[in-house]
């Protein structure tokens, strides 16, 4: 008897804390009700909340608009961090419910669609010219559109280009970076079987069976398409398409000849591989190491976002001791992937869009916010922090180092995902994953084409 | 034990019977008094969540349903979908293997566990029993994080000594089948659980009384006959219990298969827990989710009503 009372017990204090965890959001209270007739420069104080997802938006830029919307709209604004890989979930969760949602939310390019298309998000197309307009990045004001009216607007871009190993690149005989995606296609196949350094397991090119992100831009290259709307406005699923059949054979004679990634393996962290010497240091509660676990240099050039380079370089001590990567141009070097066009290839480009929540009761505080993040100064803080600003003007502020230019450069063409209304539920069902490892592992590219096509036409149209 | 424990419940309800017949009514209410609170929070808790996914197996319910627009009445039309995929099939059979697999496994191992502990001196038992708890208190992802290192393709150690006993596995991606990635599954769900098992096991057999072992011995009963005849049958309900109990949680398994997925994700690797997780939380198809769900309900239930009645037949 004792133990069944326990065992209950024990049950309903786990169902207690699965329950603990759904309502951590803390509401945003409303101060105060908006007065009637007041002018919208004249808003009334409201306490609203921003979701930032990831760490890419740096505190400095945090703290200014908490003051900034102190200053203009007199209301607090609270930002709350969270993560990529749930932040579908929580915003299914969180936005149709006026108490739980976040006033403001930052949301992935690729996932806005299915949100404004279900109505998640406000109207604010009377406040587009004013934010910014035609100087907005157009690709990302797409993807928050739905039949003309904008729903969510460009937070910030990122590029993937190519990070290389200058060095291991000579000692293959090839000396310059590619002017053409087939001088590329060659060159890396070259490389991987020169193996100049003898190592067991190199690739020319490291790219993930499964990094459908990165390969993509072989589809988009040979001016193919993962999906088309048509007039009727259904969606469907192009990967038959003979151009896009060229670029995903191109992509597996990459994989099958100078790619020696596992054919399971995604887009994270390939930059371990293009290190002299890596490790991953495993360090006790004092800060002192424990464990590294070495890895070594397995590959001559990989795709990544920009800020991969942060952890590409030469291992060093930095002034209180600690590793860090420095850049050192001898060895490695970037490049924008080239296109046969003579244009920069059409890549995939990451990134943010960020809107009002359509339930949100502060939306006249959310609009302020809105003006805040669009201002010039806003946009600017952003370039100087890496991350492409949304207004076209402002992408000087990035700078002109190496990577910026070439960050610059790969966004010029990049492109995005197509805007379906269903296209969060293809990412989330990992049919483009499946889909890619198959390719990889050297299946029958049409086939296959004709067999995803079947499966993600409706996905794409949403239920 | 439960000889044992009936002994000591005998000796309680002995000295509660001696109070006259209209007090022990009375006193009976309290137990159910007792028990009110966590049937409460159990209905609260789980009643309406499982209400809610009865309701939302017959409606088609997606993204748009979750944002407002009313859900459709659409009848048996997602169970008909499951019966008929071959897909759900594929899953439902790996989950099915992979929680036999695992429950005998890790019974197995876990009694073999707690035959040494019991057997071996009182310093190696405490050794052996801490090994135990801090591989139980670990907490899952912590230890995921740790396996998945282990098990990696460039830079495990699995590899590493493998390759330098003169297997040659320098590369070998673990994670790169279904297969694979089950096995790694099953390395990790067996390390996490048979501690319990042990633990609960060798619980039960310092209930066994060593006179009864005495005796057995005496009249020449093998250790391996002394176990199936004596150990067995005395430690049956620990036993039973404790082979449910990983039934249904390896039935259920979740966590382990989606970080080693989120690693790295062999075709055809989901298993129940994470194919409803596919469908539900990353596709926003909740209909659809809803009906698996129940029929994964309904699953435990078919698998776990023979033991559950059978306990409660001892327990009477």
């Amino acid at each position: 008897m004792k133990g069944k009372i326990a065992a209950v017990a024990l049950g309903v204090a786990s169902a207690l804390a699965l329950a603990g965890c759904g309502g951590t959001t803390p509401n945003a209270p409303s101060s105060s009700t908006p007065a009637g007739g007041a002018s919208s420069a004249a808003s009334v104080a409201q306490d609203i909340t921003f979701w930032v997802v990831g760490s890419d938006t740096p505190t400095k830029l945090r703290e200014y608009l908490v003051e900034q919307y102190k200053q203009v709209n007199g209301g607090t604004l609270t930002i709350e961090e969270q993560t990529w890989t749930d932040i579908v979930t929580k915003l299914t969760a969180a936005m149709p419910d006026a108490a739980n949602t976040p006033d403001v939310t930052e949301i992935g390019n690729t996932q806005s669609p299915t949100f404004t298309n279900i109505g998640a998000f406000s109207d604010i197309s009377d406040m587009y010219d004013e934010l910014g307009g035609s100087k907005l990045l157009q690709s990302f004001v797409e993807v928050g559109e739905v039949e003309g009216k904008n729903y969510t607007l460009p937070y910030y871009f990122g590029s993937r280009y190519m990070f290389y190993r200058k060095d291991v690149w000579a000692a293959a005989g090839v000396t310059a970076p590619p002017a053409t995606l087939d001088d590329f296609n060659k060159a890396v196949v070259t490389i991987t079987e020169k193996n100049p350094n003898g190592i067991a397991d190199f690739s020319g090119f490291f790219i993930g069976g499964q990094d459908w992100r990165n390969g993509i831009s072989w589809v988009f290259a040979n001016g193919g398409d993962l999906a088309k709307q048509g007039s009727d406005g259904k969606w469907t699923s192009t990967l038959s398409d003979a151009n896009t059949i060229k670029g995903l054979k191109q992509l597996q004679e990459l994989q099958l000849k100078a790619s020696m990634a596992p054919t399971t393996a995604k887009d994270q962290s390939p930059w371990l591989y293009i290190n002299d010497t890596d490790s991953d240091i495993v360090k006790d509660d004092a800060g002192n190491v424990t464990e590294t676990t070495p890895t070594s240099l397995a590959a001559a050039t990989i795709m990544a976002p920009g800020w991969a380079h942060w952890s590409i370089g030469d291992l060093v001590k930095d002034t209180a001791g600690k590793d860090v990567r420095e850049w050192n141009t001898e060895k490695f070097g970037t490049f924008a992937l080239p296109g046969n066009d003579g244009k920069p290839a059409p890549v995939f480009a990451g990134g943010s869009n960020v809107g009002i929540s359509a339930a949100s009761k502060n939306q006249e505080g959310s609009r302020d916010l809105m003006k805040i993040i669009f201002s010039a100064e806003y946009q600017k803080m952003l370039g100087q922090n890496g991350l492409g600003p949304g207004n076209q003007d402002y992408v000087s502020s990035l700078g002109d180092d190496e990577f910026a230019t070439a960050l610059i450069e790969s966004a010029s063409n990049s492109k995005l995902t197509p805007a379906a209304p269903g296209w969060a539920t293809v990412e989330g069902s990992a049919k483009l994953e499946e889909l890619f490892q198959k390719i990889a592992d050297g299946g029958d590219v049409t086939a296959l084409a004709a067999e995803y096509d079947a499966i993600l036409t409706p996905m794409l149209n949403g239920a | 034990m439960a000889s044992a424990h009936s002994d000591v419940t005998t000796i309680h309800v002995g000295g509660a019977a001696a109070p006259p017949v209209a007090r022990r009514r009375k006193v009976r209410l309290a137990p159910y008094l007792l028990i009110l609170p966590a049937i409460i929070m159990l209905l609260l808790a789980m009643g309406y969540p499982l209400g809610w996914q009865i309701w939302a197996s017959f409606m088609k319910f997606g993204l748009k349903q979750q944002f407002g627009a009313p859900p459709d009445f659409v009848g048996l039309a997602n169970y008909v979908t499951i019966f008929t995929d071959s897909t759900v099939w594929g899953v439902v059979g790996r989950s099915l293997l992979f929680c036999i697999v695992n429950a005998v496994l890790t019974v197995v191992i876990g009694v073999a566990l707690a035959l040494l502990m019991n057997a071996v001196n009182k310093a190696i038992r405490l050794i052996l029993q801490i090994a135990l708890l801090l591989a139980w208190a670990m907490p899952v992802v912590a230890a995921m994080t740790v396996w998945i290192w282990l098990f990696d393709w460039r830079r495990g150690v699995i590899n590493y000594v493998l390759t330098s006993m003169g297997f040659n596995f320098s590369n070998y991606v673990w994670l790169g089948t279904a297969m694979g990635l089950y096995f790694v599954a099953t390395v990790v769900v067996v390390w996490m659980s048979v501690p319990f098992v042990a633990f609960s096991i060798y619980a039960g057999l310092t209930q066994v009384s060593e006179e009864v072992m005495e005796a057995a011995s005496l009249d020449g009963a093998t250790s391996f006959k002394r176990f199936t005849s004596i150990i067995v049958p005395m430690i049956r309900p620990v036993l039973m219990i404790v082979a449910l109990l990983q039934i249904i949680w390896d039935l259920r398994v979740f966590t382990q298969i989606r970080m080693l997925q989120d690693s790295q994700m062999p075709l055809d690797s989901d298993l129940l827990g994470t194919y409803i997780y596919r469908l539900g939380v990353s596709s926003g198809d909740f209909s659809m989710a809803s009906a698996l769900s129940i029929f994964v309900l309904i699953l435990t239930i078919v698998f776990s009503i023979a033991y559950v009645l059978q306990l409660v037949k001892e327990d009477s």
